[in-house]
This record gives structure tokens, sequence and C-alpha cells, in this order.
């Protein structure tokens, strides 16, 4: 039993971090309408300049930070130079964003290595809790994303932005005659999704090693916990996360691990085929183009 | 002229390097053609491409690995299992549109490497398969590199009349229809699930023939060949040259494989100039170098009649 619990607390922090990732995917292609290819890289680059500022002497909270700065001007950036253009036809910005992680990935290895980085454990205390071993760090990890789901739950669908935000998704044309600044709001969206890649990254830097290809890794799970809670349903990001950790965590520790990750795919491919809208049910995403 | 320097290619002596990036860029471009009927006439992208080729190496280095099968004999094998299995991943489509279907066909891809991964003894695991070499036809020795580009550039040449004789049957224009507007094409009696997965399994076949080329080719293959990153740089390169015109993925496979090693770049700077490049033919070229090719030769020709 208290291996189960040891699992359970692992596989938490582990899909804390997916949840992080998925709730950017989920709001920037369910509310701006944007497929991001790129998310995992900006996740990467997140994680990579903690590492750069925790190695530089930084104090590791400070450099998350800094990540989260960094990695959402990356996404403004993005947004305004590239992906504005093809807001009417989603098939090129989808493919757009595969070049831009292509580049990412590679200016990463040209800036830095292909080696893996870590940081050292920037709390390094254990709690003991009636025998299971509870790392402090990932608690914290926990902690910061059950308040960041919060903070984003309660914006999205209780205050005036988020209405005028689901206002904007649900009709352009009469949100923007309704004086709703609609492409600021997909700026917006954009940018804050990207900035939770940037504290999804950081946060995993402080549980595990990151390479450059971690963001393709990652992207894969972001995609299928936005897609299995629904697209732009920041709960069903929550679920889904929840879902794909403990099947994760577990599987590692009962089923067979090397399966691990098609465990994740197979779940996603029938959710999508069953229930395209998924689980708990959210916008379609962008027209089918 | 194309067929010419294609055929004069390998007398040009310009070494092994050369000679052996063009075999790959032909294997490439066999693959694309495929991508290029299923995305340029159908218009359904696909990032899971290169599973299918993957497909078709495997099938050949493990009929060859159990019962012998030599290159000719499973050449037709390999074809028709990518095209299953291609069909088989198109079903999903006929539900799911758009992106989703595109980050299902990228599942699919991981999917496999993990399943090719994980396959034990069948597949080679993670070390992959030795493939022998090419049965001797005709007395011809295909252990020579020149005569495998030959076969290669054969092969390509078949599937580039394929490509032309589908863009221009009443198949394809099916085809267009179901792209440009599938309700209407739907309501003007096209059967679209029949055709879609038709689509899909020719695409595969491609795919397939490409397979077994790159297997007997490398003579070893494995997994990571034939993973998610391969297939998003099919779709890149697919961009990249255009598919909706005749040389499009032809022109796109070249690019890819020829600039890096004429600009002298290492393989991390081709990268990102890659990605660069495909970032501004997305803005400035939406249909591809091939398209932006034509548009500048349609907009000299009339000049210079006059």
């Amino acid at each position: 039993m208290e291996i189960f619990f040891q699992q359970l607390v692992n596989s938490l922090s582990v899909a804390s971090v997916t949840i992080l990732i998925g709730m950017g995917i989920t709001l920037i292609f369910g509310l701006a309408g944007i497929v991001n290819f790129a998310h995992g890289e900006f996740l990467m680059v997140g994680g990579m300049a903690t590492w750069f500022l925790v190695s530089a002497g930084i104090n590791f909270f400070i450099a998350v930070l800094g990540a989260m700065i960094l990695v959402g001007f990356l996404g403004f950036v993005a947004e305004r130079g590239l992906f504005r253009f093809t807001l009417e036809r989603p098939m090129n910005g989808f493919i757009m964003s595969i070049g831009l992680s292509v580049i990412l990935q590679h200016v990463v290895i040209r800036l830095f290595n292909e080696v893996q980085k870590t940081i050292p454990d920037p709390i390094g205390q254990v709690w003991v809790v009636h025998g299971v071993d509870i790392i402090v760090m990932r608690a914290i990890v926990i902690a910061i994303t059950a308040i960041v789901v919060a903070i984003t739950y309660f914006c999205i669908s209780r205050s005036r932005y988020g209405l005028a935000l689901t206002a904007s998704i649900a009709d352009p044309d009469t949100a923007a005659l309704m004086g709703i600044p609609v492409r600021r709001y997909v700026t917006g969206v954009f940018i804050y999704g990207s900035v939770l890649a940037g504290l999804g990254g950081a946060l995993m830097i402080a549980l595990f090693p990151i390479t450059p290809f971690t963001g393709s890794v990652v992207i894969i799970r972001g995609f299928a916990v936005s897609l299995i809670g629904g697209l732009g349903n920041v709960g069903g990001a929550v679920v889904g996360g929840l879902l794909l950790g403990l099947v994760d965590g577990l599987s590692a520790g009962y089923g067979f691990p090397e399966w691990t990750d098609a465990y994740s795919l197979v779940l996603m491919i029938a959710i999508l085929i069953v229930r395209p809208q998924g689980l708990l049910g959210g916008t379609l995403g962008p027209k089918a183009s | 002229m194309i067929l010419a320097f294609l055929i004069a290619f390998p007398l040009l002596n310009l070494g092994y390097r050369f000679l052996s990036l063009a075999i790959t860029t032909g294997v490439t471009a066999i693959a694309l053609y495929g991508l290029g009927i299923q995305f340029g006439q159908a218009g359904i992208m696909s990032v899971g491409h290169a599973a299918f080729v993957g497909i078709g190496a495997y099938t050949a280095a493990i009929v060859a690995g159990m019962f012998g099968i030599g290159f000719w004999l499973a050449i037709p094998l390999s074809i028709v299992m990518s095209a299953l299995c291609a069909g088989m991943v198109g079903l999903p489509s006929l539900r799911v549109g758009g992106q989703h279907y595109i980050i299902i066909t990228f599942c699919f891809c991981a999917l496999l490497q993990i399943i090719l991964t994980n396959g034990g003894t069948f597949t080679g695991a993670a070390t992959g398969l030795d493939v022998g070499s090419i049965d001797h036809l005709f007395g011809i020795n295909f252990d020579q590199l020149r005569n495998i580009y030959y076969l290669v550039t054969l092969v390509l040449i078949i599937c580039l009349v394929t490509t032309y004789l589908i863009i221009n049957s009443p198949y394809g224009r099916t085809l267009r229809a179901i792209r440009e507007n599938e309700m209407l094409a739907r309501a003007i009696g096209i059967n679209i699930g029949l055709h879609k997965i038709g689509v899909f399994m020719v695409s595969g076949a491609f795919a397939g023939m490409a397979g077994i080329l790159q297997a007997y080719y490398l003579r070893h293959i494995s997994p990571i060949l034939y993973g998610p990153f391969p297939s998003l740089y099919l779709a890149l390169m697919i961009m990249l040259g255009g598919s909706r015109l005749i040389y499009g993925p032809l022109i796109g496979a070249v690019i890819v494989s020829f600039l890096p090693e004429i600009m002298r770049l290492d393989p991390i700077d081709s990268r990102i100039a890659y990605g660069i490049g495909l970032l501004i033919v997305v803005l400035l070229l939406p249909g591809g170098v091939s398209a932006g090719l034509l548009d500048i030769y349609r907009r000299l020709r009339p000049r210079s009649l006059k």
C-alpha cells in the first residue's frame, strides 16, 4: 500500500507538468485557434533558460520567473511575427509551427549542446508521511500547478475578460462588432499559454533532466491531454493530465514500463475517434481547412 | 531534359557521397509523391507518412528474414502491406477532419515506433534488422551503387508518370472536388469515404515502395528511421516543394537533401536554415517553391512574347 501511495505522489508531480503543458495547448488550440506544434519546444526553452540561470548562480524561483518572461516573449514574437498571418488558414500555421519547432530545437543545440541538463534539487528536503517519502520540490510543483489552474479557471469562466474571450471564439465577427479587440485576445491567449509552457519547463527541470529533444516528447502528451479533456476546457486539461499522469505513473510501477508512451497515444486516438470534442466537451478548435 | 540529367547524373562522377545522396533523395521523393497525391490532390495532410515507409521497409526485411523472399518478390508484398495499413489509419479521417486527423496520424506514427522498438526479435527491437542485397536481375548486379541509383531513378520516373496520370484523370478531379468542397462533392454523388480511403492506400503504396528501396539500399533499418520526426520532415519537404504540381515533391526532396551539401552547412545549421526556409515559403509562397517558380515563369513568358 505504501508503494502505491509512493507511486501516486510521484505520478501527481509528473501529472502537474503534463497539466501545465496541456493547459497551454488547450488554450492556444481551443481558444486562439492556433495549433502550435512548437509548444513543446517552448517548454524546453523554458527549462533550458532555468538551467542557464541557475547555473549562473541565480536563485531557482527567480530563474523560473525569468524563464516564464522569456518564453512569454517568445510566444509574443511567434504570434505577431508568424501565426498572425495564418489565422485564416490554420493548416499553414500548423506547418509553420513544425518549422518553428525544428528551428528552436536546433538553435538550442547550437547555443548549448545536446547533452541533458539537470539542476540540483532547489529545496533538497524530503518529508516522510506515514512511510511515504515526499520530495518537497515535488509537493511545491503540485501546489504551483494547482494555484495556476485555479487562477486560469476563474479568469476564463468568471471574469469579464474570460467572457469576452469566449465570445470572440464563438463568433469573432459579432464579438468584434461589440467592441472586443479579438486579435488582441488571440495574442493574449497565445502569450499566456506560452508563459505556462515556460513555467512547465522550469518546473520540469526541477524534477527531471531536460534535453533539447524533450519538447518533442512532451508535445504529444500535451496534445493528448488537451484533446482528451476537450479543447479550450481548463477543467478538461486537468482531468486529462491527471488521467495520463496516473496511467503513466502506475504503469511504470505495475504494468509494462516500455509501453508507457503507447497508452497515452492509444487513449488519445480512441478519444479522438469516439468523442472528438473530448471527455468534458470543449470547442472543436479551429474549423477544419 | 530532367530525364537526361537524371540518367547522366552518375556519369558526372561526382563521387560516392553525391551518388548516395542522390539515391536518398530519390527514395525520399518516391515517398513524397504518395504524400503529394494525398495532400495536393485530396487535401488531407499527414504527419505520419514515414510510418508507411517503415511498414514497407519492415515488411521486406521480415519476409526476407523469415521466408527468404528476395527483393523482387517482396516489392508487391511491401506495397500491399503499406497500402493496407495506410487504409486502416485512414479510417478515422471519415469521422474527424482537419487538424485533429493530422494529430491522429502523428500518434499512429509514434505508436508504430514504439511497437517496432518493443517488437523483440521479430522487429529486431531498437537495433533494427539487417537486410541482404538485391538479387541479380537480367544479369544486372545491384551491389554497385550506380545500378541502385538507376533502379531508384526508374521507380521515381514510374511514380512521376503515375502521379501525372492520376492528376489528369477523372479520379484526380474527383479527389480535387473532395479537397475543395467535401459537402458539394458528396452532394453530386461522390463516395467520399471510399475515395478518401482509396487515396490513403495509393499514398501508402508509394511509401511502401520507398520503404523497400530504402531497406535494400541502407541494408539496415531501425525504428528511429520511421518515427514521428522523419514524418515531420517529409511533411515539411512537401510544403517546401509544393504538393499540387507534378515536380513539387521532387523539388522539395532535392532542396532539402542537396542544398546543405552544396552550401556546406553542418547538420544543425542546415536544420535551422531548413526551418527558416519553411517559414518563408509558407508565408510568402503558400504553394511551395514549385508553384513559385511556375508563377515567375508565367509572369516572364508573356513579356517575352510581346
